[in-house]
């Protein structure tokens, strides 16, 4: 493949005189320096989080008396308080239909988008593409965006709320680097076959970029999620409120609770904690497999 | 305009019927009313539809670029959004690359700190300004107690604006450095193993293979890497938000623009909305990220030309 | 066939949720957009308010009783944090989409001495037709006239009634920490600063804010000013004018006692409290004095209710005449869409709770201070602030409007010192206000 022949050819180019072999003890070296490394980043980002799960643990006064001390008891009270207090399992469902949907659309459109102009395919690509990059520095537009939206009577609509998150620019960017990637002698052999082209990019596009969907899914499905200003906007009715309006009522009626704030949010991030878990194999270990293979 | 392969006649207008579905909501939901931003800079808009909107010719820019004490004030914010860039996108990138590098070995144990690396980026601003507030709860909190153990103490959050912002900073890294490293990854597992079996073989050494074989391949991963450090901390300013408030000192662009566009400059009074010139300082803020992110563009395109032809 | 299987399912999924999210919209269409006014028919009312949780505690309490008088009316009731309070009310009229909206007093207005300035936010609203009238309601009356002309009237007509007022300009202070230490409770500026040095002589911090939030701090320094300045509005022309100057000899000595107050006063540490906490702090006795507003008060019985305090306008003059001052605003009111198709319904919302049993128990559960004659705070803090309400004022932040092309240090802040800011110098800082403020006047000329 195309991609081979050219990192070949640099490694060719690189050719240096052969330095026999490795001592085993060199590697170890290397490995105790690379888990050394990993080990203090690890503390730095594990750090924050284990303060948040001890602090959701412990009691009010516990918390005042002493900030950092390990909660000696097991106290879930802070739990079921934040839990009673807001309506989580109903946001929690209105967060995963505004996700999930608005990332297919968006991965759907994106493909069809980023195939063709990555390919030259069709007339004005370098345009276009050069639109979406602009479109990566446009200033957030809100007021005229929710005057549009309002005309088309899709304020405090579902879908109206769910078109919004239907563009990525920054997606659309990642697609078309990755596309770059897979050799054109594909297309053309794959033609050949008799190949049409939407078959062509469902059939055998899809699968080649999966890991890069994967990522950009990922990705836009966290922003998302975490969206705090447009649900503000946007959505009026109780019904339609995503999780990240949960999150408000724990900031104003527990703002100083710091141990029933520590358990609404572990509440909060833990189905996309989960749902991470489950899907990082897929995104990183999937890339083993071999985009470029297919 | 490439060689199509897929026919002729009829069937050459598939691509683009399948590209327009995706083309129509980027110009209604992006586009669009980004023009719209650009007509409110020249008006004394106050998003308040039926509200008088009177054009204002250049006013706002005037007003946001050369008039009095509050032009040097948003210059100055400007300044600084160009320092919160720099030291976001270079430590960032270069966290993010030797981090990526590292856990793409063959050592037990990568899968656990790829995702332990990742994990603030699905949290989103608000709960990463939750978690380290506590983290740096200034009385008695871990980082406190650590700074005390070294004989020293920070104000943290609260301290002076330089410190604040040094703070702010760090966090943005920690939250946004996953991406990173997920994207060079990424890169990473495209490069062939054989590549590296052959350079092993030609007893290249470690960092000779980085040199000649990782870091050339790597180079769709790195345009990608560097422009959105650059464009996303130009952009950012959730986590000044939600650490700091709107403080003096330590300001940048995109805060400004939202606190001058809903009335929220001075804490605690409800002002007026004065988006015609917010809708200005966007612009402004526009034009720099273009400006930026134009000339890394045109150095990273020749750069890859050279490498991948 | 299988390799079709995963693309065909995900589009049918796509489908699904459109359609089933698409219905729900057409349902909320039929139970909200019932356009009427007759009260006979249901109704659905939107009332908007802002995150306070007392509050929101008694509008709920409110609203069921309200839909239990008059069973056809169902009130749907959002809350959003105050921050965002104006982002949405604005957001929600303009797609009329709310019937009744907590909105704040009417403050700020534009004066005939101010050159080029933007007129405020609910002037705008009013002048493009979005608030209804209420002159001539019957309710209207049941309210200070002075509390409905300050806080909800422009030109002559009533947009606005305005529910109560908080100060904050007091310092709270620990009673039995008083009594323990033989410190009396100061009415001077000398006897502020004597009291600090005898509790600093304990090891005891004198005074707590929420530092890591700003406005704390200067908020807390506003009854300093007032001292210093007692009509404030005049101050806020003065300034304008350039009768008075934030580096005269008077302001000097406001900046130098703001040093104090910064500097020596507040405890070490505070500029990392969240506004939230300093409360909570006050109240586990880490602290003898605690500036703040009159909101604090529930929050520092809430988390300590066995805890003795009081509260006193903040001591800022040497002459205790000019300290017998509390600063504050109107808080928030009740204002109506003016397109509203339920503004039958509204007005009857706002009548109900204007009645005056409803309104007493009203600003007791929220603890603002009575704009109805008949009302009175029953709480704490409403017995504390009693003796200084007649000498009640509005404060410098509800008249400044800042010219434009103004630095961002035209502010008589005393969270421009360090820690909480970059300042140590007072004349440097006084100038620099100054410069600040003049820099925008000067470019309006």
């Amino acid at each position: 493949m195309n991609i081979n022949k050219q990192t070949k050819l640099i490694v060719d180019l690189d050719k240096k005189p052969q330095s026999v072999m490795k001592t085993r003890g060199k590697i170890n070296w290397g490995k105790i320096g690379i888990y050394a490394v990993l080990i203090i980043f690890a503390i730095i980002y594990a750090g924050p989080l284990l303060m948040l799960i001890n602090t959701s643990l412990k009691s009010l006064p516990e918390f005042m008396k002493s900030a950092t001390s390990v909660t000696t008891k097991l106290n879930f009270d802070n739990f079921v308080d934040a839990w009673e207090k807001a309506n989580f399992p109903r946001y929690l469902t209105n967060t995963i239909i505004y996700t999930v949907s608005a990332t297919l659309v968006f991965i759907v459109t994106a493909v069809f988008l980023a195939f063709p102009i990555s390919r030259g395919y069709v007339k004005g690509s370098k345009i276009i593409l050069s639109l979406f990059l602009i479109a990566l520095f446009l200033p957030p537009a809100l007021i005229p965006q929710f005057q549009l939206m309002l005309r088309l009577g899709l304020y405090n609509n579902p879908i109206g709320y769910i078109l919004l998150f239907t563009i990525n620019p920054i997606g659309i960017t990642i697609l078309v680097n990755y596309i770059k990637t897979i050799p054109r002698e594909l297309d053309e052999a794959a033609a050949l076959d008799g190949c049409g082209y939407f078959r062509f990019v469902t059939k055998i596009i899809f699968p080649l970029i999966r890991p890069a969907i994967a990522t950009v899914a990922v990705l836009h499905a966290i922003g998302i999620w975490n969206e705090l200003i447009l649900p503000t906007i946007y959505l009026t009715n109780k019904d339609y409120y995503p999780i990240t309006r949960g999150m408000i009522v724990f900031q104003g009626v527990y703002g100083s609770n710091w141990p029933t704030l520590a358990a609404a949010v572990l509440i909060m991030i833990m189905p996309m904690l989960i749902i991470f878990l489950f899907l990082q194999r897929y995104i990183i270990s999937g890339l083993t497999q071999g985009a470029v293979k297919g | 305009m490439q060689a199509y392969h897929f026919g002729g006649g009829k069937a050459r207008w598939v691509p683009y019927l399948l590209l327009l579905p995706g083309m129509l909501l980027y110009v209604l939901i992006a586009l669009g009313p980004s023009i719209g931003t650009t007509f409110f800079s020249f008006t004394n808009a106050t998003g308040i539809r039926g509200a008088p909107v009177d054009w204002v010719g250049l006013d706002n820019y005037n007003e946001f670029l050369l008039m009095g004490q509050a032009s040097r004030d948003n210059l100055a914010a400007l300044g600084r959004t160009l320092i919160f860039c720099f030291f976001v996108t270079t430590i960032q990138f270069a966290l993010g690359l030797l981090i990526a590098v590292l856990v793409n070995k063959r050592v037990k144990g990568t899968n656990f700190f790829r995702t332990l690396y990742f994990m603030p980026v699905i949290l989103g601003a608000v709960i990463q300004g939750l978690i380290w507030s506590l983290f740096l709860y200034p009385l008695g909190g871990p980082m406190a107690k650590i700074l005390e153990f070294f004989g020293t103490s920070s104000e943290f959050f609260g301290g002076q604006p330089s410190e604040a912002f040094a703070w702010v900073i760090a966090v943005q890294i920690w939250a946004n450095m996953g991406t990173t490293m997920i994207i060079f990854l990424a890169g990473l597992q495209t490069i062939p193993k054989e590549m590296y079996e052959a350079a092993e073989m030609d007893g290249a050494s470690g960092w000779q293979t980085f040199k000649n074989v990782t870091w050339p391949l790597l180079t769709p991963s790195v345009n990608t890497n560097l422009l959105l450090n650059i464009i996303g901390s130009l952009q950012a300013w959730q986590l000044f938000l939600v650490l700091l408030g709107y403080r003096n000192g330590t300001q940048v662009l995109g805060y400004l623009i939202y606190a001058v566009g809903f009335g929220q400059t001075s804490g605690s009074v409800t002002s007026s909305f004065r988006q015609g010139y917010a809708a200005a300082a966007s612009i402004v803020l526009f034009l720099l990220v273009l400006l930026l992110g134009s000339i890394a563009q045109f150095f990273l395109n020749r750069r890859e030309r050279r490498i991948l032809g | 066939m299988k390799k079709y299987f995963k693309p065909f399912m995900l589009v049918l999924m796509l489908v699904v949720v459109l359609l089933s999210a698409c219905a729900g919209g057409a349902e909320e269409e039929v139970t909200t957009d019932d356009s009427t006014d007759a009260v006979a028919e249901d109704v659905t009312l939107r009332v908007l308010v802002h995150q306070n949780p007392p509050m929101v505690e008694f509008i709920e309490a409110f609203n069921d009783q309200f839909s239990e008088e008059y069973p056809n009316v169902t009130i749907d009731l959002s809350v959003v944090n105050a921050n965002d309070l104006s982002t949405v009310t604005q957001t929600r009229l303009t797609a009329n989409d709310v019937d009744v909206i907590d909105m704040f007093a009417f403050t700020n207005a534009a004066e005939p001495y101010m050159v080029n300035v933007e007129p405020p936010n609910w002037q705008t609203l009013i002048e493009a037709g979005y608030l209804l009238d209420l002159t001539g309601q019957p309710f209207v009356d049941n309210y200070f006239p002075s509390a409905i002309e300050d806080a909800g009237t422009y030109n002559g007509k009533v947009y606005q009634v305005n529910l109560g007022t908080v100060s904050y300009s007091g310092i709270y202070y620990n009673k039995d920490m008083f009594t323990e230490y033989g410190v009396e409770v100061p009415t001077t500026w000398d006897g502020l600063v004597t009291a600090c040095e005898t509790f600093a002589a304990e090891d005891i911090p004198c005074m707590t804010a929420g530092g890591k939030d700003g406005w704390p701090i200067f908020v807390g320094a506003y009854g300093l000013i007032g001292s210093i300045y007692p009509d404030q509005a005049a101050l806020v022309e003065g300034l304008w004018t350039g009768d008075i100057k934030w580096n005269d000899e008077k302001s000097i000595e406001m900046w130098e006692k703001m040093k104090v107050y910064a500097q020596d006063m507040m405890e070490e540490g505070a500029s990392g409290i969240a506004g939230d906490a300093a409360p909570g702090r006050f109240a586990s006795g880490a602290v003898a004095m605690f500036p703040g507003g009159t909101w604090y008060a529930s929050a520092i019985e809430a988390s300590e209710p066995e805890f003795e305090w009081g509260y006193i306008p903040f001591p800022g003059s040497d002459d205790p005449e000019n300290n017998k001052y509390l600063f504050g605003k109107y808080d928030q009111g009740w204002v109506i869409n003016a397109n509203s198709p339920h503004t039958e319904t509204a007005l009857l919302y706002l009548e109900e709770f204007s009645d005056p049993a409803n309104y007493e128990a009203f600003v007791n559960a929220v603890g603002f201070f009575p704009t109805q004659p008949g009302a009175t705070l029953d709480t704490q803090i409403g017995q504390e602030v009693a003796p200084y309400l007649e000498n009640f004022r509005v404060g410098f932040e509800q008249y400044w409007v800042a010219p434009k092309g103004a630095g961002q240090y035209a502010n008589p802040w005393a969270s421009y010192f360090q820690p909480f800011g970059t300042f140590d110098d007072v004349q440097e800082l006084a100038d620099k206000a100054q410069e600040d403020l003049q820099s925008g006047l000067d470019a309006n000329q």
